[in-house]
């Protein structure tokens, strides 16, 4: 009979043994890979929405967690996923740009969900839809505020347009306006299958005031890549570029914002647990991170269609699940950056650190 | 007398110069109002279906900015920008606070103040010619009281509370972010109190009640807090017995309040005061911050007297405005009879302790 502390060595080594050989990004390398998990971005014209809709079997919310580390967050309903208080399952989650105005995307959201009966029950067939909610300003506008900002309507379409499979990246939803440093930021996604059928997806929309290059004009999130997935690097890094600085950081100018959601049911204990390790992903990929100006808050869903215990003990998993978050969060966040596309004002990394990307990406 | 005790030993251990100790009754200011702390602006929307239902928004306003700071200890709150207040955080100034009802729906109401302060320049500079005028929000359960669950607030109620926002005195009772308010079986409100120190620090609180819990003993109609009343304050004894909370209210309620001082104090300071001043939601109401309680205490500090600030003064002022607020709450509100809506008020029950 194994003891606990046995279990969890096996277990560790399972898991090492699996990030050398066994791990695979999911079918679309996108945290739709987690089942019950959907997508909706709502593009304008310079800014944007992007609504993650996490779903139990039954259509309803699902266990979740919040990290809040950024020093200039525009949020919503974070204090109710406090593991204290009483509402134990969320509904989705809306990152957005907009700043402070964005954060009314979410009510369109709410209701297009009470649409369709999804929410916290409140007697009879009535609910309250549980829609934590981040957003950052838009810095891509070419030197003047935002012509467009996310509305109770982009809220609403963004939730109407919400889908599984393919995630469209780069300049989309909530990436719309974003800024990465000193290249064009965007939307990344990124998943993993773990060897024992845990899987975890990310989401992150990277607007951020620290850079993902470093000084070599390298990206510092392309060594957690699996396998060959960002073979559009040449590894010949951007030396012979000029790094460009990154635009001068500010109270609420800037923002990483991240989703995480993994197959697996969660406490919002656990959930928040994993939240707080999913978040150096963005301390490895984004360097500084998580600055004065920085909104970065990151959520963690889990939709419940597997129990935690079918993996081993509590901690060992949860902190199974947490590891392989923070590489999934850097992974996308390396996708976020070279999806992203040049605008008028804001050149794209490829763009910039042209003997990086082969084919100019 | 045990409790003047107390605070003088408080006052002792904190340093403070004696003159600054905790009397009661507070004195008011002129308005007994949060609107006695200069730069401080409330302004209520308020709608009606005509079939007993109400509901609204109200809006505290503070258009040259406050620090500001929050506790959050109700187990079923809705909020937005409250974690912008945190000590750590970068952003110590905010322009206003948006109390509603309509649940989690009603956190919409603060897109309309957002847009209102907007368009009148109040907000802080971004980048890019930008500003964000920051409004943290809290809201309480009312859908569904007499009214179809989807009669709540939007967009709309922030704005037209923004706009009706003053520097006068404030309507109490059935308005607002009170409108559709119950509070321990009786009905719920808006309710405003203010105290003027002998330092000349101006303390106000405003608060929105809705509580699963009573603030009266269910017999004799004595407040808990009935002993923290000014003689502007209706005044009762001091009854205190444990009411029987009602059960089929446990999970729909939330009180939220603002408080606000002409104190100057840092962000952490605003957090303290918060915190202190929720002590006063707990010896107005009991039970207070149950599981399905949002129950969220803002603090604004507008921070025209530049002194040092006195934390425990201010915040054990803060504390007794706000249980003053939540018995005058509880005295303006109206009962409600309209068809087969029926909803009793304290003055109804307690007709010879009702002062208004």
């Amino acid at each position: 009979m194994t003891t606990c502390r046995q279990r969890a060595a096996l277990l560790l080594l399972a898991a090492t043994a699996g990030s050398a050989w066994a791990q695979a990004p999911g079918p679309n390398n996108a945290i739709t890979d987690v089942p019950g998990i959907s997508v909706g971005h709502y593009t304008g014209a310079d800014a944007g929405t992007t609504v993650v809709i996490g779903s139990s079997t039954a259509g309803q919310g699902v266990g979740g967690g919040v990290t809040q580390r950024g020093g200039s967050p525009i949020t919503r309903e974070t204090d109710l996923m406090r593991p204290d208080n009483m509402v134990e399952t969320m509904n989705a989650i809306v990152l957005g740009g907009g700043s402070a105005f964005g954060v009314s995307a979410a009510s369109g959201v709410m209701r297009c969900l009470e649409g369709k009966g999804v929410g916290f029950p409140v007697g009879g067939p009535n609910v309250v839809p549980i829609v934590p909610t981040v957003t950052t300003f838009d810095r891509a506008t070419c030197g003047g505020p935002p012509a467009s900002r996310p509305d109770f309507n982009a809220g609403v379409q963004a939730c109407m347009a919400a889908a599984g499979g393919a995630v469209a990246e780069g300049n989309v939803g909530a990436g719309t306006g974003a800024v990465a440093g000193g290249v064009k930021g965007g939307i990344g996604t990124a998943s993993v299958v773990l060897p024992n059928g845990i899987i975890v997806g990310a989401i992150v929309a990277v607007n951020s005031e620290g850079t993902p290059y470093n000084s070599d004009g390298d990206l510092r999130g392309a060594s957690f890549g699996i396998g060959n997935e960002f073979s559009v690097l040449t590894k010949a890094g951007g030396k012979a570029n000029k790094v460009p600085a990154s635009l001068p950081g500010g109270p609420l100018r800037s923002g990483t914002n991240a989703v995480v959601a993994t197959n697996v049911a969660l406490t919002k204990s656990q959930a928040t647990k994993i939240a707080e390790m999913a978040d150096d992903g963005i301390s490895r990929a984004i360097d500084p991170a998580h600055t004065a100006g920085d909104s970065d808050t990151l959520f963690v869903l889990g939709t419940a269609r597997v129990a935690l215990a079918n993996f081993g003990d509590e901690a060992s998993v949860v902190t199974q699940i947490g590891s392989a978050a923070g590489d999934v969060v850097s992974r996308a966040i390396v996708h976020a950056v070279l999806a992203a596309q040049s605008t008028s004002c804001q050149q794209s990394y490829c763009d910039v650190f042209r003997s990086a990307c082969k084919n100019g990406r | 007398m045990r409790l003047h005790t107390a605070l003088c030993v408080v006052a002792g251990i904190a340093g403070a110069s004696a003159s600054f100790a905790q009397t009661l009754p507070q004195t008011p200011g002129p308005l007994n109002a949060i609107t006695d702390v200069p730069g401080i602006e409330v302004g209520h929307y308020t709608a009606t279906n005509g079939a007993g239902g109400m509901t609204g928004t109200t809006a505290i306003i503070a258009r040259g900015g406050a620090t500001a700071g929050v506790t959050q200890r109700g187990g079923a709150p809705g909020t937005r920008l409250t974690d912008l207040l945190n000590s750590q955080k970068a952003v110590g100034t905010i322009h206003a606070v948006t109390l509603s009802g309509g649940s989690a729906y009603g956190l919409a109401a603060s897109d309309g103040v957002t847009t209102c302060l907007e368009a009148q320049g109040v907000g802080t500079p971004i980048a890019n010619g930008a500003i964000a005028p920051l409004v943290a929000s809290a809201i309480l359960f009312d859908p569904g009281r007499c009214a179809d669950f989807t009669f709540r607030p939007d967009a709309s109620f922030g704005a037209n509370a923004c706009a009706a926002a003053t520097s006068g005195p404030v309507k109490m009772g059935n308005i607002g972010a009170g409108a559709g308010a119950r509070s321990g079986g009786v009905k719920g409100g808006i309710g405003t109190a203010s105290a003027v120190l002998p330092n000349g620090v101006v303390v106000g609180a405003i608060v929105a009640i809705n509580s699963s819990g009573r603030t009266f003993d269910a017999t004799t109609g004595a407040f808990f807090a009935g002993y923290i009343a000014s003689s502007s304050d209706p005044i009762v004894s001091a009854v205190q017995v444990d009411p029987a909370a009602d059960s089929q209210e446990l999970l729909r309620a939330t009180t939220i309040a603002v408080v606000a001082t002409n104190a100057k104090l840092t962000k952490a300071q605003a957090n303290k005061v918060a915190q202190m001043a929720d002590d006063g939601l707990a010896r107005a109401i009991r039970i207070a911050h149950g599981t399905g309680d949002g129950d969220t205490v803002f603090a604004l500090a507008t921070g025209a007297i530049t002194s040092a600030p006195n934390i425990n003064s201010i915040g054990g002022a803060a504390a007794d405005a706000l249980s003053r607020a939540i018995m005058r709450a509880i005295q303006a509100a109206d009962a409600i009879h309209v068809g087969s809506c029926n909803v009793a008020s304290y003055c109804e029950q307690f007709p010879s302790l009702c002062k208004r």
